[in-house]
């Protein structure tokens, strides 16, 4: 449709230089007194295109204009044989006079009437109120070659229309444009290619406009947040009836009426269009919610009160006030646009600027006859431009919305991150709790050991005459220590308790004169720690061989080797004493601890080896698998 | 030695330990005490150049009767005698400024030998003591909001404590360093007299803290 228009714009003028067609510029006009025949006597004549508003301002009611037509010199350097306009295409020869004829008007405001040699060939609606609004429809008569007479004949045009005072728009008020005569296909062309841009195209854009003001309205009006977005909806509609103006000829109020609900939809189209900037831009004045619906009131108001005759200049008026609230806001709006660098800066500038220019041009038509194809095109861009910026706000509406889902998913992700972090927090403080408990409770066991047994034992040590006593009671309070050290469950760091056992080992043998050896992993090396009670139960290993290699073995050499291989611990004690005695090993494994060496490294999941024979000396290997018993640094 | 504190509550030890100490500083005056109050008096009065005192007495810690000493006495040498090995008890003791320390248990050969060494200078240190020493220092060693002298080990004690939390004894460190037994000897009693230095200036640091939020 678009190519369409374009070619049917770009072929208006190739097309009319081709058709013999007859372009009527003279009549004879005379004004209606009601209830009688027009008087042809006292007509004057008169250049078309006649406005009202030009030649007889406070001219209102009926006039008659008539003009001649010549069917046979309607075609100029056609010949006279020719056929002018045959209707389908016939050839060259066909009879002249079996043509239909058509006439083009482009404007007959407000209703007109035709008759051709007193015949009534075209009624264009109601001549009395409500009058039917025909200013802005092209017209087109057909007219029947069997009622052209070979010369002289009269075409009445009966027009009804409005004095300028009486409407708000020079294009309302009456008047009658050049009447264009010739062959009927030609003319309808014509009159169809004029009536897309006057009737059809508003039309569209009006249907186009109510329906996505509609919905941006709703839209608007359920998300307080874009409340611009229900102005603007608001805006369009308004939009949507101005167009309607051109395109409705049949409403069911009189003209008055009909003005003043015009006057007051560009109250309400202002309304919207300044609120919309308002909120667009992103403030908001209290003042204006009650100045704008106010003046929505007042204008009609005043217009009413101004009465039939000063309609135009009040209305005038208003207009320009109107205009100069839109370009304070349309200001406004691209001063904080411009200042807040908003990326719809430039777009907004555009269709301010088209509107702007739709204003200007129609303005402008008030006052100076412009071509109306001009005033066409002035009409329908903002509707487009509207259309446009309408389906920008969607779109940006439409990605806002998604980035608030997404928002809203983040934060969901986050929320549970964060109830999985008190989750743990909890768990972790009830451990702490628990390992607090623990650990008083272990301080009062302990505390209470050594005070009550404890004592008891060093008593025992201290006042007992039997050496053997003694050091058994000794022998138990170490043990008492250590079972108090393994309730702890605090891990050992495993060069903590190389050093602890290196001190005690060492100064133990020097003691008693055996020479100790003593080798370990370097500090870097061992990063593992023991769990209490692996450290404990070690311990006691550890001393269980030193003391019987101190008590029994007779060597004069020892030596400790730790090492880590392949994620055990190995610890293997050596000395170069007479063995344990084979024939007794039995019984010297009870009573050398060796029994209880072997179950303590079983407990640890270990294993406690000795190898011994005479001349050998012995040698006590206890392996410990250390990922069991430690936590890693 | 001429005049002795024994803080003791178990009699039987008491007199144990009295006797253990006749035989090695004889002549000595020994005084006996088994709560803390009676040793605070005492050492209010008395000049003592020993004291052996227990940890755990009905009437309180014998660490209060060692700090005691040496605010009033810093010439007299205070050991703790216990049956406690852990570092927990031992640690404040040694804050408070004792001498050494003696587990009660052990043998009376073995105490008598503790107790010259530590008459002639020679403290002992343990690993896990040395350890939580190296602890200690270290945090002390961070920068503090409250500007103060800080007290801190020189390398070559530093050194020594390592070494002892490896679980070298002074002997062997003293192989190891090059130097005499009696000069490590000397690195233990400065790294137990800068402990008990520093204790009491954060101790102190912190009554005044407490008495400024008490005003």
């Amino acid at each position: 449709m678009l190519i369409a228009l374009a070619g049917g714009l770009a072929g208006t003028g190739p097309a009319w230089a081709q058709a013999p067609v007859q372009l009527l510029r003279e009549a004879l006009v005379v004004v209606e007194v009601p209830g009688t025949v027009p008087a042809w006597n006292t007509a004057r004549p008169v250049a078309l295109p006649d406005d009202w508003a030009l030649s007889l301002p406070d001219q209102h009611g009926v006039l008659w204009y008539r003009l001649t037509l010549a069917p046979h010199l309607a075609a100029p350097g056609a010949a006279p044989g020719a056929a002018p306009g045959a209707v389908s295409g016939a050839a060259p020869n066909a009879e002249p006079g079996a043509a239909l004829y058509g006439l083009y008007i482009e404007r007959a405001c407000s209703v007109m009437q035709v008759w051709l040699n007193g015949q009534l060939i075209d009624d264009g609606g109601h001549f009395t109120e409500p009058v039917t609004r025909n200013c802005h429809r092209p017209q087109l008569v057909a007219v029947p070659a069997a009622l052209l007479k070979a010369e002289g004949n009269l075409l009445d045009l009966r027009i009804r229309g409005f004095a300028l005072a009486e409407v708000s728009s020079r294009q309302r008020a009456g008047g009658l444009s050049m009447v264009e005569f010739g062959p009927y296909e030609q003319i309808a062309a014509h009159h169809e290619r004029r009536l897309v841009y006057a009737i059809r195209l508003p039309e569209v854009m009006s249907g186009a406009l109510l329906l996505m003001g509609s919905f941006m309205f709703v839209m608007g009006w359920f998300n307080r947040a874009q409340s611009y977005l229900a102005y603007f909806g608001a805006l369009m509609v308004g939009w949507s009836l101005l167009l309607a103006r051109l395109w409705s000829s049949n409403l069911p109020v009189d003209n008055r009426t009909a003005e003043l609900a015009l006057a007051a939809l560009m109250g309400f189209i202002t309304l919207a269009a300044v609120q919309f900037l308002m909120r667009y831009a992103g403030r908001r004045q209290r003042m204006l919610d009650i100045a704008l619906p106010a003046q929505c009131l007042l204008m009609p108001a005043t217009l009413l009160a101004a009465g039939g005759g000063r309609l135009f200049a009040v209305a005038g008026v208003w207009f320009v006030l109107l205009t100069v609230q839109g370009l304070a806001a349309a200001g406004f709006y691209l001063a904080e646009s411009r200042r807040q660098r908003s990326r719809q800066l430039w777009p907004m500038a555009a269709l301010l600027g088209t509107v702007g220019l739709s204003l200007a041009v129609e303005s402008a038509a008030q006052m100076l006859p412009i071509d109306s194809r001009v005033v066409h095109v002035a009409q329908l861009l903002p509707a487009l431009g509207f259309l446009v910026l309408g389906l920008r706000l969607v779109q940006q509406y439409g990605r806002a919305f998604q980035s608030v889902e997404q928002t809203k998913a983040e934060l969901e992700v986050r929320i549970r991150e964060a109830t999985a972090q008190i989750e743990r927090n909890f768990a972790q403080l009830s451990e702490l709790k628990v390992e607090q408990v623990t650990e008083r409770e272990r301080k009062r066991i302990a505390a209470d050991l050594h005070d009550d047994l404890g004592a008891k034992l060093l008593t025992i040590v201290h006042t007992s005459d039997n050496e053997r006593i003694s050091t058994l009671a000794r022998e138990a309070l170490e043990e008492m220590r250590l079972s108090v050290r393994g309730l702890t469950g605090k891990p050992v760091r495993l060069t903590d308790a190389l050093g602890d056992w290196r001190a005690e080992v060492v100064s133990r043998l020097a003691q008693t004169g055996i020479q100790a050896e003593w080798s370990a992993p370097h500090e870097e090396d061992t990063p593992q720690t023991l769990s209490s009670r692996a450290y404990v139960q070690t311990t006691r290993i550890l001393r269980e061989a030193v003391s019987n290699i101190i008590k029994h073995s007779g060597a004069s050499q020892c030596s400790v080797r730790c090492a880590l291989e392949s994620g055990d611990f190995q610890l293997v004690i050596q000395d170069n004493g007479n063995g344990i005695p084979m024939e007794l090993d039995g019984r010297l494994d009870k009573g050398h601890g060796m029994a209880s060496m072997k179950g303590r490294a079983k407990q640890l999941q270990g294993q406690c080896l000795v190898e011994s024979g005479p001349g050998y000396g012995t040698v006590i290997r206890l392996t410990l698998p250390l990922e069991r018993h430690t936590t890693m640094g | 030695m001429n005049n002795i504190l024994l803080l003791e509550d178990l009699p039987e030890i008491r007199a144990w330990l009295k006797a253990l100490v006749m035989q090695v500083f004889p002549g000595a005056r020994i005084t006996e005490c088994s709560r803390v109050q009676d040793a605070l008096l005492q050492v209010q009065s008395v000049r003592f150049d020993l004291a052996l005192c227990d940890l755990g007495l009905p009437d309180g810690s014998g660490t209060d009767v060692v700090a005691k000493l040496r605010d009033v006495q810093p010439e007299a040498q205070s050991v703790v005698v216990t049956i406690h090995d852990d570092d927990e008890h031992l640690f404040p003791a040694l804050q408070a400024g004792a001498y050494g320390y003696i587990l009660k248990e052990q043998s009376r050969e073995l105490i008598t030998e503790q107790l010259h060494r530590i008459s002639q200078g020679e403290p002992p240190l343990s690993p896990s003591i040395a350890r939580k020493v190296i602890k200690y220092f270290a945090s002390q060693n961070q920068p503090r909001a409250n500007s103060m002298p800080e007290v801190s080990l020189t390398d070559r004690e530093s050194e020594v404590l390592l070494r002892v939390a490896k679980g070298f004894t002074l002997p062997e460190i003293g192989v190891q360093l090059g130097l005499s037994r009696h000069t490590i000897a000397d690195y233990v009693k400065q790294i137990y007299r800068k402990l008990n230095v520093s204790s009491r200036a954060e101790a102190a640091l912190e009554a005044q803290r407490l008495g400024l939020f008490r005003r």
